[in-house]
């Protein structure tokens, strides 16, 4: 019957519209807004300058390059992960508890991780101290005050925040492997190192595959918390800890300058995007193997 | 035939047209009373600086009959993004906290606010101070509320300790060096503080950059494009830092440190001298039995504006959407009353922002002599407030890092400067115009 071909459909209405609502509204709008000099809440159109003014800038491709160097993260990331997962895999003593101290860091609040971090890498602050103490004075660095280091400082804080959502995605899917493989390998003679390159990898790809995407979209465009703390609120010292969220951030809220926010902002969009497609095809690959 | 018990329809019907006649009284008497007694929306913010300042708002709104005023604090973040949004939409409070300069005059651009001459008597305003900066077009904008001197501190134990005489602090920048060479000498970190967030390079240009020019328009010129940071007297300020950085004056957290732990390390006693703000004096005097001892930036420059005290206020306004600016201008006199002076200080501690205080009441002479030379004598306004937010993010506060971590020299801090201005005038063609027309007012 005809309407009932119609009836799913407007079942669903009021979620589509609400939800064209909730992000396709804003979502049009700030595609508008990159293309007006935005004064207050509205402004007369002036077509690609905004684009212009920023991809000519050496901020923006400044805090992009920050952004690709945070991705550098992403690698240590996965093996640390995936070494500690199997670690923790191998039921030594005491690995439940390991488990949640290792996922403590993920349920915690990024400002209060980082404003701890911030206190103990201040210049003569406890990490410091202790490298003085023990004679590693080389190793003593200005790690939130230098500009030379502080992306770095940024970036192992990353690592060691966001590997545990590796840990535990990674963990999950060891714990539902068939262990019958890995003990027949280990009765094949198979060493810790083969059983994991050539047993526990190969099964564990989908998931891994699954993390990097993750791991990527969230340092494209998750890290200004990370930022704001370490880079004084700034991005600082100097500019060496601008990402591009914080670049939106600056022009949006402290610039005045809401059209220049929202060109970087669709740029980041279209590129989260391109990245999200791949992220799709995973989910997709995952589901038709768990269906085999 | 008995009757059903409850209401006959006679009583129902009494009863109604008795409730639709109170109700009417009483709309008419809320309407009377409303009539007298307009509504006022006041968005404020403070309390997040001067502790106190909730509890004294509390009391004057309590306190005042003329008008019923509905105070809302704001958070720090979206000060001024609120009200902006508010205004446009046409919702804007009547009274609206408003931060001194380029803070509060991009909403005067935009039509937001409503000039207060006419409004509040001259006397009072000007008593207030809520300086220069508030001006444009002939107009001001904002009355003070309560004032934040910015000032340079010294440890007067390290002074005694170095063998400088601490009721003398350096005035010029030769006898400054000399005292940083004595103290250094002595094992002390002469001077410094806390530059992690920023802020300490904003203080730094603010009490720097008067010492080379002779008004505030000055300033604003280095933004329309008229004066140039390259200019070795627009850059001067950070080849100053420059040399403290390279003759290892400065202390060596000073990068890894935020601006208020900064100053703790001088009330502390384990950095000479520094910059600070005069709303901390009272509590860092305390602290240290009064041995904080205050001082202008030691001179080095030529210019009109080099060695005077810096006076900055916050302020409020009036929102151009106001339905009732005269009784928004009523409560903001009455906040300038001497009984709402008073009731500042007792609640906060700290100083109102008038020259009728009556300062008798403050105990501490640390804070009476202070408030006597940059409250009540000659000072000029705070020129970082003149800066625009592009350049403030992208220069002002980068460039101060940058030249205290040797990443670049001071004529390079002038270069990077001239190029974030240029760029602030591609990206905002039109407040370039509005700028021009501020710098007249500030004396460009």
């Amino acid at each position: 019957m005809h309407s009932s071909r119609i009836t799913p459909y407007l079942y669903v209405a009021p979620l589509v519209a609400l939800l064209l609502f909730v992000f396709g509204y804003p979502l049009v709008r700030i595609f508008e807004f990159s293309f007006k000099m935005v004064r207050g809440i509205d402004g007369p159109w002036i077509g690609f300058r905004n684009y212009e003014l920023v991809l000519t800038q050496s901020l923006f491709w400044e805090s992009v390059l920050h952004n690709i160097y945070l991705l550098l993260a992403v690698p240590f990331m996965v093996g640390w992960s995936l070494i500690i997962s199997v670690i923790l895999y191998e039921r030594l003593k005491g690995w439940r508890l390991y488990r949640i101290v290792l996922f403590l860091p993920y349920i915690l609040a990024i400002p209060i991780i980082a404003v701890i971090v911030k206190k103990m890498f201040q210049f003569n602050g406890p990490v410091n101290e202790v490298l003085r103490w023990i004679g590693f004075d080389f190793l003593a660095l200005d790690w939130i005050g230098s500009s030379d280091v502080a992306l770095w400082t940024v970036m192992l804080l990353i690592i060691w925040r966001e590997s545990a959502l590796g840990i535990i995605l990674f963990l999950a899917r060891l714990l539902s492997l068939d262990e019958s493989l890995i003990e027949s390998a280990k009765i094949e003679g198979a060493n810790w190192w083969q059983r994991l390159w050539f047993v526990i990898v190969p099964q564990m790809k989908i998931v891994i595959e699954f993390y990097i995407v993750v791991s990527v979209i969230t340092i494209l465009s998750a890290v200004f918390a990370y930022v704001f703390v370490i880079g004084g609120g700034r991005g600082g010292p100097g500019t060496s800890t601008m990402v591009v969220e914080f670049y939106i951030f600056n022009a949006l809220i402290r610039s005045s300058l809401p059209g220049i926010a929202s060109a970087v902002s669709v740029m980041l969009f279209l590129v989260s995007l391109l990245l999200i497609v791949p992220l799709f095809a995973i989910r997709r690959r995952a589901n038709e193997e768990e269906v085999r | 035939m008995t009757r059903q018990p409850g209401f006959s329809r006679r009583q129902v019907l009494k009863t109604a047209a008795g409730v639709a006649a109170g109700a009417a009284t009483m709309n008419f008497a809320q309407r009377m009373a409303q009539a007298q007694s307009p509504e006022l929306n006041m968005w404020w913010w403070g309390e997040q600086e001067l502790p106190g300042l909730q509890s004294y708002v509390d009391d004057s709104v309590k306190g005042y009959t003329a008008a019923t005023v509905k105070p809302m604090l704001q958070d720090t973040a979206v000060v001024i993004s609120q009200f902006q949004t508010a205004a446009a939409a046409g919702k804007a409070p009547d009274i609206q906290f408003l931060w001194n300069g380029i803070y509060h005059m991009e909403s005067v651009w935009l039509g937001y606010l409503r000039p207060l001459d006419g409004l509040i008597p001259d006397d009072i305003i000007k008593a207030s101070n809520p300086t220069l900066l508030s001006r444009f077009g002939g107009k001001t904008y904002r009355v003070g509320w309560y004032p934040l001197p910015m000032i340079w501190i010294y440890n007067k134990d390290l002074f005694d300790k170095a063998g400088l005489d601490a009721d003398n602090p350096p005035k010029t920048w030769d006898e400054f060096l000399n005292a940083c060479d004595k103290m250094k000498a002595a094992g002390i970190a002469p001077v410094g503080g806390g530059i992690q967030d920023g802020y300490w390079g904003e203080w730094y240009f603010g009490h720097a950059l008067a010492q080379n020019v002779d008004s505030a328009g000055e300033v604003i010129q280095l933004f329309t494009g008229e004066r140039d940071f390259r200019d070795p007297k627009y850059h001067e300020h950070w080849v100053k830092l420059e040399e403290l950085k390279k003759k290892d004056f400065l202390n060596s957290e000073m990068p890894s440190t935020d601006l208020y732990s900064g100053i703790d390390l001088i009330v502390a006693g384990k950095v000479g001298a520094g910059l600070s703000i005069a709303s901390r004096l009272p509590k860092d005097s305390k602290t240290t039995n009064g041995r904080i001892g205050t001082m202008v930036m030691p001179v080095y420059g030529k210019g009109k504006l080099a060695g005077r005290p810096i006076f900055d206020s916050q302020g409020l306004g009036i929102s151009a959407g106001s339905t009732n600016p005269e009784a928004a201008a009523k409560f903001l006199e009455y906040l300038q009353s001497a009984d709402r002076l008073k009731a500042m200080y007792d609640k906060t501690g700290w100083i109102p922002s008038s020259t009728n205080f009556d300062v008798s009441v403050i105990e501490d002479p640390a804070v009476r002599d202070m408030w006597q030379k940059w409250g009540l004598s000659p000072n000029i306004p705070y020129l970082s407030n003149l800066v625009p937010g592009q350049f403030y993010e992208q220069a002002l506060l980068p460039t101060a890092q940058q030249v205290i971590g040797g990443k670049i020299t001071g004529a390079e801090a002038g270069d990077l400067a001239a190029d974030v201005a240029k760029q602030w005038r591609d990206f905002n063609p039109d407040v370039v115009e509005n700028y021009k027309k501020w710098a007249a007012d500030l004396g460009g």
